[in-house]
C-alpha cells in the first residue's frame, strides 16, 4: 500500500459547543497507480481528507502509514520533506507565487529539493513541455489564463517526479474545455504511473477514475467503481 | 537549500516586487536621513558657540576690586594664586583708559572716528570698508607672563612677555596676529619698535590667530566670528605700564585661570576669602563667565536633546512607514509562505530567504539614507552657518542601526508568523 490512513479524526474546537467534526474516524487505503476521486458536498470533509492526506494539515487523531512508514508524528521538517519528494499538489486557485514566472514557479519545488541548476533546467522545460507550456516559460501568472496558469501549475507538481499528485478540485475555476484538457493531462500522468488523488464535487469528472470515494459529515459512505458509487 | 540559492531566491523575490521593495526602501531613506541632518544640524549650531567660547579661554574666573584700596593687592594675590594648586594661572586684565594712535613708521593706526557711527542714543553700529573707516584699532591691553596662559593665546614668534619685562616693566610688548598684520604686513615684527602715544615699545613676539577660517554665514554666526576675530587685534604690554598710561592706578581686575572647569567653585571660595581679609566685605567680586558659559551649554545641550527628540520622532515614524509596508504585504506574503510550504519549503528556509530579503533592502535602503542624510547635511551646513558641516559618525551609525533592524524586524515578521503554521493555514489567508 502506497497510501495507508487509520481512524483519522480531525476536530475543531474540540470540547466546546461549536466543535466540529470535519473528519469522523476515517480509514482508507490507496494502492500505487491508483486514479482515486474524492467526491462530496462542500463542507463534507473531503478538502479535510486531502489536506491531511497531502500533509498539508495534522490529523487531531490517528495514523497514517506511507510507503509503509508511519508518518503520524514528523517533524514540521520531516513533513516539508515528504511534500516536496513524495506529493505534488495542483489547487483549485492554482497558487503560483504572483512575482515569479512560470519557469520559477516550476523551478521552485527542485530548489528546496537542492537540485543543480543544470538538471533543474532540463527537469523545468521537461515539465513545461508535458503541460504544452513551454513557450511561455517567461510568463507571469497575471499573464496567462485560468487554464494556462493551472497546466503551470502542474508542471510544478509534476517536476519533482512525485509518486502522488493530488488535486484539489482542479478544473473548478475553469471553463468546460479546459477543464477537460487538465483532466487529460491528470490521466496520462496516470497512465505512466502516478497515483491521483483528485477532489472534486463533478461527478461527470469524478467518473473518470478507477476508484471514487464518497465522503458526507466525515464519514466515508461509499468506497468502489463507478457502478458501485452509482455514479 | 544554501545560502546562495537563499540570496538569489530573496534578489528574485526584490526585484519581482519593485513596487514594495522601493517604497520600503523609500522609508529607510527617509526616516534614517531626517535624523541624521537634525542631529547635525543641533551639533553644527553648538559646534558655533563653543568655538566662540574656546576662543575666549575656558575656566576663567574674574576678578573685579572696588573702591580705591590704596594697596595695590596685584603682588599679594599673585602669590597667593600661585599657591593654590587647583589655579594655573593669574594675569591683570586691565586695558589703558585712552585710546591714543599706534604708529609704525610712516603706519598709523587710530581708533574708529565713532562720532560718525552713533545714532540717537548712542548704539554703535558697525561699518564696512565703504564708508572709509575701517576698524583695526588695536585693544591695548595691560597683562603679565600668564596672559597668554589666561586667555589662551598661543605665541607664534618671537617669545612671550617675562615675568622681569613685568616687574621691570620693560617696553616690550606682544601683538595679535591681526594688529601684527596691519601694522607690518608681511615683514617680521620681532624686534621693530612701535610707539603708542609717542612712547616706544619692542615687539617680542606674536599671538597665533584665533579666526577660523571661514566667514559670513547667519547673523549670529557671523557676530561670533567678528568678536573672535576681534581677539586677534591686540597689544599686550606689560601690566606695570598702568603707571604711564592709566595715571598710575593699580590695577583693579584680574582673570584667574583654573586647571578644570570642576576646581572653579572652590576657586572662587578661596580668592573670595582671601579678598575678603584684604579688601573687606564687598569691596570686591569674583565671577565665572564659565558659569553663564555653563548655561549657554545647558542650553544648547537641551536644544540637542530637543532636537534628538524629533530625530527621535523621525525615526520612529520612520520605522512605522517600514512597519506599515512590511504589514500591508503580510497577506500576500503568508499565502506565499503557504504555497512554499506546500511545495516543500523547510520553515528554515522561508526564514533565512525573508532575512536575507529584509536585509539587502535596508541595507541598500540605509546606503542611500547616510547618503541622502551626508548630502542634506552638507546642504543645510552650508546655508545655515557657511561651514562644512560633516554628521557624527556615531549618530550616523546609530541611526542605520535603528532603521535598518526596524526593516529587518518587521521584514521578518510575516515570515516568522506564517512559517510555523500548518500550510493549509497560510494558504487560506486573505
Amino acid at each position: 500500500m502506497l497510501i495507508e490512513i487509520k481512524d483519522i479524526y480531525k476536530i475543531y474546537h474540540e470540547g466546546k459547543e461549536s466543535e466540529v467534526r470535519a473528519l469522523d474516524g476515517v480509514s482508507l487505503s490507496i494502492d500505487r497507480g491508483e486514479f482515486v476521486a474524492i467526491i462530496g458536498a462542500s463542507g463534507s470533509g473531503k478538502s479535510t481528507l486531502m489536506n491531511i492526506l497531502g500533509c498539508l494539515d495534522i490529523p487531531s487523531y490517528g495514523d497514517y502509514i506511507l510507503n509503509g512508514t508511519d508518518i503520524t508524528h514528523r517533524t514540521d521538517r520531516q513533513l516539508a520533506h515528504i511534500r516536496n519528494r513524495e506529493i505534488g499538489f495542483i489547487f483549485q486557485g492554482y497558487n503560483l507565487i504572483p512575482a515569479l514566472t512560470a519557469y520559477e514557479n516550476v523551478e521552485l519545488p527542485l530548489i528546496y529539493q537542492g537540485i543543480s541548476i543544470f538538471e533543474r533546467e532540463d527537469r523545468v522545460m521537461a515539465a513545461l513541455e508535458k503541460v504544452g507550456m513551454a513557450d511561455r516559460w517567461k510568463h507571469r501568472p497575471s499573464e496567462m489564463s485560468g487554464g494556462q496558469q493551472q497546466r503551470v501549475a502542474i508542471a510544478r507538481a509534476i517536476a519533482t517526479h512525485p509518486p502522488i499528485i493530488m488535486a484539489d478540485e482542479p478544473t473548478g475555476a475553469l471553463d468546460s474545455k479546459t477543464g477537460k484538457h487538465v483532466l487529460e493531462i491528470l490521466h496520462s500522468l496516470n497512465q505512466e504511473g502516478s497515483t491521483i488523488i483528485l477532489i472534486t464535487h463533478d461527478n461527470g469528472i469524478a467518473a473518470t477514475a478507477n476508484r471514487i470515494i464518497r465522503i458526507s459529515d466525515g464519514h466515508i459512505i461509499a468506497d468502489g467503481t463507478r457502478e458501485e458509487v452509482g455514479l | 537549500m544554501n545560502i546562495t540559492q537563499a540570496i538569489k531566491m530573496s534578489a528574485k523575490s526584490i526585484f519581482s516586487n519593485k513596487a514594495r521593495s522601493a517604497l520600503t526602501m523609500l522609508g529607510i531613506i527617509i526616516g534614517l536621513a531626517a535624523v541624521i541632518i537634525l542631529v547635525s544640524y543641533a551639533q553644527g549650531q553648538n559646534l558655533a558657540m563653543q568655538r566662540y567660547y574656546e576662543s575666549m579661554g575656558n575656566n576663567k574666573i574674574n576678578v573685579e576690586c572696588y573702591g580705591w584700596s590704596n594697596e595695590d593687592i596685584s603682588q599679594a594675590l599673585y602669590d597667593y594664586c600661585l599657591s593654590l594648586d587647583n589655579i594655573a594661572g593669574i594675569s591683570p586684565s586691565g586695558r589703558i583708559n585712552s585710546s591714543p594712535p599706534v604708529k609704525y613708521g610712516s603706519k598709523t593706526l587710530s581708533p574708529p572716528d565713532y562720532s560718525s557711527m552713533y545714532i540717537g542714543g548712542g548704539a554703535a553700529i558697525s561699518i564696512g570698508g565703504s564708508s572709509g573707516v575701517v576698524d583695526n584699532y588695536p585693544t591695548i591691553s595691560l597683562g603679565n607672563d600668564q596672559f597668554a596662559l589666561c586667555n589662551d593665546y598661543k605665541i607664534a614668534e618671537g617669545r612671550d612677555l617675562s615675568y622681569l619685562d613685568v616687574k621691570n616693566g620693560s617696553q616690550v610688548c606682544v601683538l595679535g596676529s591681526a594688529t601684527a598684520e596691519a601694522l607690518f604686513n608681511f615683514a617680521d615684527p620681532i624686534g621693530q619698535t612701535i610707539t603708542i602715544s609717542g612712547m616706544p615699545f619692542r615687539v617680542v613676539g606674536v599671538y597665533e590667530s584665533k579666526a577660523g577660517k571661514s566667514t559670513g554665514g547667519t547673523e549670529e554666526s557671523q557676530w561670533i566670528e567678528e568678536s573672535i576675530a576681534r581677539l586677534d587685534r591686540l597689544i599686550l604690554l606689560p601690566s606695570a605700564m598702568t603707571r604711564y598710561f592709566n595715571d598710575n592706578q593699580p590695577i583693579t581686575s584680574y582673570v584667574v585661570k583654573v586647571n578644570a572647569s570642576k576646581d572653579i567653585p572652590l576657586a572662587i571660595t578661596n580668592l573670595s576669602n582671601f579678598l575678603k581679609a584684604r579688601l573687606g566685605e564687598g569691596m570686591f567680586s569674583v565671577y565665572s563667565e564659565s558659569v553663564w558659559q555653563d548655561q549657554q551649554n545647558e542650553a544648547s545641550k537641551m536644544q540637542q536633546n530637543f532636537l534628538g527628540g524629533i530625530a527621535a520622532i523621525s525615526l520612529l515614524v520612520g520605522g512605522i512607514g517600514i512597519m506599515n509596508i512590511m504589514l500591508v504585504t503580510v497577506t500576500e506574503r503568508t499565502r506565499e509562505i503557504g504555497i512554499r510550504k506546500a511545495i516543500g519549503a523547510e520553515r528554515r528556509s522561508i526564514i533565512v530567504q525573508f532575512l536575507i530579503e529584509a536585509a539587502m533592502i535596508c541595507g541598500i535602503g540605509g546606503l542611500f539614507g547616510i547618503a541622502v542624510g551626508y548630502i542634506g547635511t552638507l546642504i543645510v551646513g552650508k546655508l545655515s552657518f557657511n561651514t562644512i558641516l560633516i554628521p557624527s559618525p556615531g549618530v550616523t551609525l546609530g541611526a542605520a542601526a535603528i532603521s535598518v533592524a526596524l526593516g529587518i524586524i518587521f521584514g521578518m515578521y510575516p515570515a516568522i508568523k506564517a512559517s510555523g503554521l500548518q500550510p493549509v493555514v497560510a494558504l487560506r489567508a486573505d
